[in-house]
C-alpha cells in the first residue's frame, strides 16, 4: 500500500476514491442513516446482484450449437451483455441487434427487425436464432410473436423453403423490467422447449440436463457425474465448449464454437426419462413444460453443491435411470469426506455470509452448513417465492439462523454485515469491495467472477467441485488469519 | 507505396467489407471520398457500437462531486457502474412493471430525496434517463425541479434513452449539453463561476478521458509548461472547477468526438478560442507541445521539453522499431483516436494496412485519410464478420480494437492490443513506451508460435 494513488489491483480503485466514497470500520467511522438501510424502505437501489431479463436469455441463446440471440432493442443492451460475457469469460460472444433507433420507438420495431433477422441467416447461416426483447420494445407494445412469423415467412421466399425453413426462430419475451437475467434464462429454457421439442413417441433413454447458468466448469463435471454413472443425456444450453473454447486456427467463417445443445437435442427432449433443472429457477418452467406437456418427470433443484445435493442428484439420476452409482464416484464422495474432516479445524464455527443467485447461494449455503460454518447472512440479488423459507429451513437443520435477504442490494447487505462479526465472505467479484472494507476474505464463486481468471473452468458442483471450492475456503482463511510461524501444524 | 499482397487494393473497394455496406469503406486513393459514417447501424450485423446511455456515462461518469442515478430498470444502472475500467458507484431507480404502467415519477422523486438526504455533501444529482422511461414518457424534468426545491442539491435531468441517435457519440453530445446547461460558468450562492480574469496559462482540457492514468501523463507535461488546467472533461473535472471552465484561454481539444461540440459552443458563448491536439504518439506529442508553445508564448519551454522528452526514450524507442518495423496492423477504434494513434503506430514503423471506427465522423475521417499510405482499408463502424474476413484476407501480424473483438481474432491466431487500453498510460513520452512495449508483448508472445506449429500438423 505505497500511496492512496495507487490503484487497488481490485478493477482499478483507488485508495483515495474509497477513502471519499467508504468510511472504513474504524472507531471513528459514522454509520448511515438506519432508515434507509433495508432496501425496502428505499426507492434507490445501490449496488445491485442482479442484471437484467435479456442477459439470462442471451446466456441461453448462445449456449445452442450455430445458436446467436438477436436483441430486439438499442445496441447497449448487446453491447453492455457482450462486454460482460467478454469479461467472465475471455470469450467471443457474439450477439446480432436490431439496431432500434428513435423512429422504430415511435413507429414499431417491425421493419429493422425483420430486416435485421434476414441480414443475420444470409450472412452467418445459424440454426437457431434467439429471439430477445427488451425494455423498449416491450414497452412500444410490438407484437412481437406476429414478427415473428413475417421474419420467417421473409426468410422462406427469400431463401428458398429448406434454407428459411432450417433456422429456427425461438422468441422469448424479457421485458428488463420485469425480473432479472434468472427469469430471463427460465423463459428461454421455456421458450425453447416450447418452439422445439416434438414427437414423443421414440423413448431415447437419455435425461434432460437443464443446468442454469453454471460456469463451463460445472457443466463439464456435471458430464463427468453421467459419465460415470453411464447415463447419456441432452443438456440444453450446453456453455461448456462455448464459453470456453479451444485456440484452433484456422476455422471457417462464419465462426461458430464447436460447443452447443443441437436443435435436434432438444427436440428429443420430449423423448427423455426425466429432466434434471439443476436450478430451480434458473430452468425450473422448461422442465415443469415437458413434465406438464409430454409427462416427463421433473426434477428442479437443489443445484448438486455439497455432499447431501450430490448425493441427492446421483440417487435420483439412479432411480430414474436404474443405474447404481460407481465405485469411482462414491471414492470422489469418500475423498471429499475426507478433505472435510482434515480440515474441519479450519472451517468448524466460523462465521461466513453469502449472495449472489438465489439457486446457487442456496446450494452453497447447505455445503457451507456441511463444513460446520455458520451462515450469518444470506442474500439473493434477485426475489424468489421460496428463497427464505429455503434457506430457513436447511440452516434450521444445522441449528442456525442466519440474516436472509430475499432480493435485495449489497448496500444493504454490506451495513448490516458492518452490525455482525463475519469471518469469510462467499460470494462474486461485486463482493470484493466489502471484503476490502471489512477486512475478510472473499471466496469468489458463481456468475459475475470477472476480477479474477480461470474461475469459469474450475466446477464447485459435484464432489470434486466440492474439494476445489473446500480448498479456496481454507486457503482463503489461511492467507488471511494464518499466522506464518505455525506451518508445522496446518 | 502500394500494400503487399492485399487483394483488391487497387480498386477503392475494400475487399473485406459487407456489400449492402460497401459505402461505408473504401481504399485510400486520389479522387475516392471518405467512407460513409454517421449511419445507423445495419440490422443484424454485431456492431462494436454501443448507446446513448452509454455514451453519456462514459462522458459523465467521473465528474466529481455529483450523485449518480440511473432511472430506469436496474440493469443500465449494473452495466453502467464500470466505466473505463474504474468502479462508480451508481444508484437506480430499479423500475419494475408497475412503474412502467403507472409511471415511475414518484419513486423518482423518493430517490433524489433520499440520495440528497444520505449524501449531502455532493453538489449535484445527475438522473440519466434511459430507454424505458425514454418511452414511457416520465416527465423527468419537472421531477428534477421538484426535487431541486425540496433538497436544495442541483438536479440535473441527462436524457439518454439509447435508442437515440445511431451510437454512443450521441450521449457524448448529451453530457456536452448537460455541462453547457447546468455546470459551466454556474456556482451557487457565493462560489466562483461569474466572469472573471483567466489565468496566462489557464485551459481547459476538452475530451480526455483519463484510460489508466493517461491524463496524469499529460498533466504533468503541462505542468512543465507552467500550464494550467482548469477542468479535463472528464478526467478530472467537478462542479467547482466547471463553474470556472468559461474564464481560460484557451479550449484544448484531445477526442472530438467528444470535446468539439464542447470547443465550439464555448467559442460562441464566451469567445473561448479552441485547438485540436493529441498526445498520442511521438511526433504527435512533440507537435502538440510545440503549437501549445505558441499559443501561450512558451516556445522556448517547449522545445526544452519536447527535447528532453524525445531523448528519454531514443535508445528504448530505437530497440521497440527494430523489432516491430514491417509489422501489418489493423486498426479499429472507437472515435477519433483513430487519426492521432494511426501516426503512433507509423512511429514505430508499422504497417497500418487497415483502419477504422465504429462511430467517426467525417473530420475524423478526413484526419485519418491524410495519415493512411495509398491502398489503406478505412472503414467505418467494422462489424465482427468483416473483421474476421479482414484477418482472413489481410493476414495482419496484429490487430488494434475494442474488447469484445479481443478473444475472436485470438481464436483465429491473431494478436490483439486492446483500446481503451488495458495497462499503460499510452499518453506523452513515457506512455508511448508503454504502448510501444504492449504492442510488442502481444506480437512476441510465444504461444501464437506453437498455436501456428500445432495447426501446420
Ligand atoms: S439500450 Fe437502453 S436499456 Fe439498453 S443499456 Fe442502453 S439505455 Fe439501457
Amino acid at each position: 500500500m505505497s500511496s492512496i494513488d495507487e490503484p487497488i489491483p481490485i478493477e482499478g480503485v483507488t485508495y483515495r476514491q474509497l477513502e471519499i466514497e467508504k468510511k472504513p470500520l474504524t472507531p471513528g467511522y459514522v454509520p448511515r442513516d438506519p432508515a434507509l438501510v433495508p432496501k425496502a424502505n428505499r426507492a434507490a437501489v445501490v449496488n445491485p446482484v442482479r442484471t437484467c431479463m435479456p442477459f439470462g436469455a442471451m446466456f441461453a441463446g448462445l449456449g445452442m450449437h450455430r445458436g446467436l440471440p438477436f436483441v430486439q432493442g438499442a445496441q447497449g443492451c448487446t453491447t453492455y451483455v457482450r462486454y460482460t460475457f467478454c469479461r467472465i469469460f475471455q470469450e467471443p460472444a457474439s450477439i446480432a441487434n436490431a439496431s432500434f433507433h428513435e423512429d422504430a420507438a415511435v413507429f414499431g420495431g417491425r421493419k429493422n427487425f425483420t430486416e435485421g433477422i434476414r441480414n443475420l441467416v444470409v450472412r452467418y447461416k445459424p440454426r437457431v436464432v434467439t429471439v430477445v426483447t427488451t425494455c423498449s420494445s416491450e414497452i412500444i407494445g410490438d407484437d412481437m410473436a406476429s414478427f415473428v412469423k413475417v421474419a420467417k415467412k421473409r426468410l422462406v421466399s427469400e431463401l428458398g423453403p429448406e434454407d428459411g425453413n432450417r433456422v429456427r426462430l425461438v422468441l422469448v419475451s424479457t421485458p428488463s423490467f420485469a425480473g432479472s437475467h434468472v427469469a430471463g434464462y427460465d423463459r428461454a429454457s421455456r421458450a425453447f422447449l416450447e418452439t422445439l421439442a416434438a414427437d414423443h413417441s421414440r423413448p431415447n433413454n437419455r435425461v434432460n440436463i437443464i443446468p442454469g447458468m453454471l460456469m463451463p466448469g460445472d457443466v463439464r463435471e456435471i458430464k463427468h457425474l453421467l459419465a460415470e454413472m453411464g447415463v447419456a443425456a441432452h443438456v440444453l444450453f450446453d456453455i461448456s465448449d462455448v464459453f470456453d473454447t479451444p485456440l484452433m486456427p484456422p476455422q471457417t467463417l462464419p465462426y461458430y464454437p464447436e460447443g452447443g445443445t443441437r436443435v435436434e437435442e432438444v427436440e428429443d427432449m420430449a423423448n427423455s426419462m426425466a429432466t434434471f433443472a439443476l436450478c430451480p429457477n434458473e430452468g425450473g418452467l422448461g422442465a415443469r413444460y415437458l413434465e406438464q406437456k409430454f409427462e416427463i418427470p421433473a426434477f428442479a433443484g437443489p443445484v448438486p453443491v455439497g455432499v447431501r445435493n450430490t448425493d441427492l442428484f446421483l440417487e435420483r439420476l439412479a432411480r430414474v435411470t436404474g443405474r447404481e452409482a460407481p465405485k469411482t464416484l462414491r471414492d470422489e464422495r469418500g475423498r471429499l469426506l475426507d478433505f472435510m474432516a482434515d480440515t474441519l479445524h479450519h472451517t468448524m464455527m466460523k462465521k461466513v455470509a453469502l449472495f449472489g443467485d438465489p439457486d446457487l447461494v442456496t446450494g452453497l449455503t447447505r455445503f457451507v452448513c456441511e463444513l460446520g460454518m455458520e451462515p450469518v447472512a444470506v442474500l439473493s440479488g434477485t426475489q424468489t417465492k421460496t428463497f427464505a423459507a429455503d434457506i430457513e429451513g436447511l440452516t434450521g437443520e444445522f441449528g442456525h439462523t442466519p440474516a436472509v435477504f430475499n432480493g435485495s442490494d449489497l448496500f444493504e447487505f454490506e451495513e448490516t454485515l458492518k452490525t455482525m462479526p463475519v469471518e469469510v465472505l462467499i460470494g462474486n467479484s461485486k463482493g470484493a469491495d466489502i471484503a476490502r472494507e471489512l477486512r475478510i476474505p472473499l471466496v469468489r464463486t458463481g456468475l459475475f467472477v470477472y476480477d479474477r481468471v480461470g474461475y469459469q473452468k474450475r466446477p464447485v458442483v459435484g464432489y470434486r467441485g466440492g474439494e476445489r471450492l473446500l480448498a479456496d475456503l481454507v486457503n482463503a482463511i489461511l492467507d488471511s488469519s494464518y499466522p506464518e510461524e505455525r506451518t508445522q501444524q496446518l | 507505396m502500394a500494400i503487399k499482397n492485399t487483394p483488391a487494393a487497387g480498386s477503392g473497394r475494400v475487399p473485406f467489407i459487407d456489400p449492402a455496406r460497401a459505402d461505408h469503406g473504401v481504399c485510400v486513393g486520389p479522387g475516392r471520398q471518405i467512407p460513409a459514417c454517421d449511419q445507423r447501424t445495419l440490422p443484424g450485423a454485431m456492431s462494436q457500437r454501443s448507446c446513448a446511455y452509454y455514451g453519456a456515462r462514459w462522458f459523465l461518469a467521473q465528474l466529481r462531486q455529483v450523485l449518480h442515478l440511473v432511472h430506469g430498470p436496474v440493469s443500465c444502472a449494473y452495466y453502467g457502474e464500470t466505466v473505463r475500467k474504474k468502479w462508480y458507484p451508481v444508484f437506480s431507480t430499479d423500475l419494475t412493471e408497475n412503474e412502467i404502467i403507472f409511471g415511475g415519477e414518484a419513486k423518482l422523486l423518493s430517490a433524489l430525496r433520499e440520495l440528497a438526504a444520505r449524501f449531502p455533501d455532493h453538489r449535484a444529482l445527475l438522473v440519466y434517463v434511459t430507454c424505458a422511461p425514454g418511452i414511457t414518457g416520465d416527465d423527468v424534468d419537472r421531477v428534477c425541479r421538484r426535487a431541486e426545491r425540496d433538497t436544495g442539491m442541483r438536479c440535473v435531468p441527462v436524457h439518454c434513452p439509447g435508442f437515440l441517435g445511431y451510437h454512443q457519440a450521441a450521449g457524448h453530445e448529451i453530457g456536452t449539453r448537460v455541462f453547457l446547461e447546468h455546470f459551466i460558468g454556474r456556482g451557487g450562492p457565493g462560489e466562483p463561476g461569474g466572469p472573471g480574469e483567466p489565468g496566462p496559462r489557464d485551459i481547459n482540457l476538452l475530451g480526455e478521458f483519463d484510460v489508466m492514468g493517461d491524463y496524469r501523463v499529460i498533466k504533468g507535461l503541462f505542468r512543465r509548461l507552467g500550464v494550467n488546467v482548469v477542468n479535463a472533461v472528464t478526467a478530472d473535472a467537478s462542479v467547482e472547477s466547471l463553474a470556472r471552465a468559461h474564464r481560460v484561454r484557451l479550449n484544448l481539444i484531445h477526442c472530438r468526438r467528444t470535446g468539439g461540440l464542447l470547443a465550439e459552443e464555448m467559442e460562441d458563448r464566451y469567445g473561448i478560442e479552441y485547438r485540436k491536439s493529441s498526445f498520442f504518439g511521438l511526433t504527435e506529442t512533440s507537435a502538440s507541445l510545440r503549437r501549445l508553445g505558441e499559443w501561450l508564448d512558451c516556445r522556448a519551454e517547449a522545445e526544452a521539453l519536447i527535447a528532453e522528452g524525445e531523448a528519454a526514450v531514443a535508445g528504448d524507442l530505437d530497440r521497440y522499431r527494430r523489432e516491430l518495423a514491417g509489422k501489418r496492423v489493423g486498426l479499429f477504434f472507437g472515435g477519433s483516436r483513430l487519426g492521432s494513434m494511426l501516426k503512433g503506430y507509423r512511429d514505430l514503423g508499422l504497417e497500418v494496412v487497415a483502419a477504422g471506427s465504429q462511430f467517426g465522423c467525417q473530420n475524423d475521417y478526413r484526419e485519418a485519410w491524410t495519415g493512411l499510405n495509398p491502398g489503406t482499408a478505412l472503414v467505418d463502424d467494422a462489424n465482427e464478420e468483416e473483421v474476421l474476413r479482414f484477418i482472413r484476407q489481410y493476414r495482419p501480424d496484429v490487430i488494434a480494437g475494442g474488447t469484445r473483438e479481443k478473444w475472436l481474432a485470438h481464436k483465429f491466431g491473431v494478436p490483439f492490443t486492446v483500446f481503451p487500453q488495458e495497462s499503460g498510460p499510452y499518453a506523452g513520452y513515457s506512455g508511448f513506451l508503454n504502448f510501444a512495449r504492449d504492442i510488442l508483448a502481444a506480437l512476441k508472445a510465444p504461444v501464437w508460435r506453437i498455436v501456428k506449429g500445432e495447426s501446420r500438423n
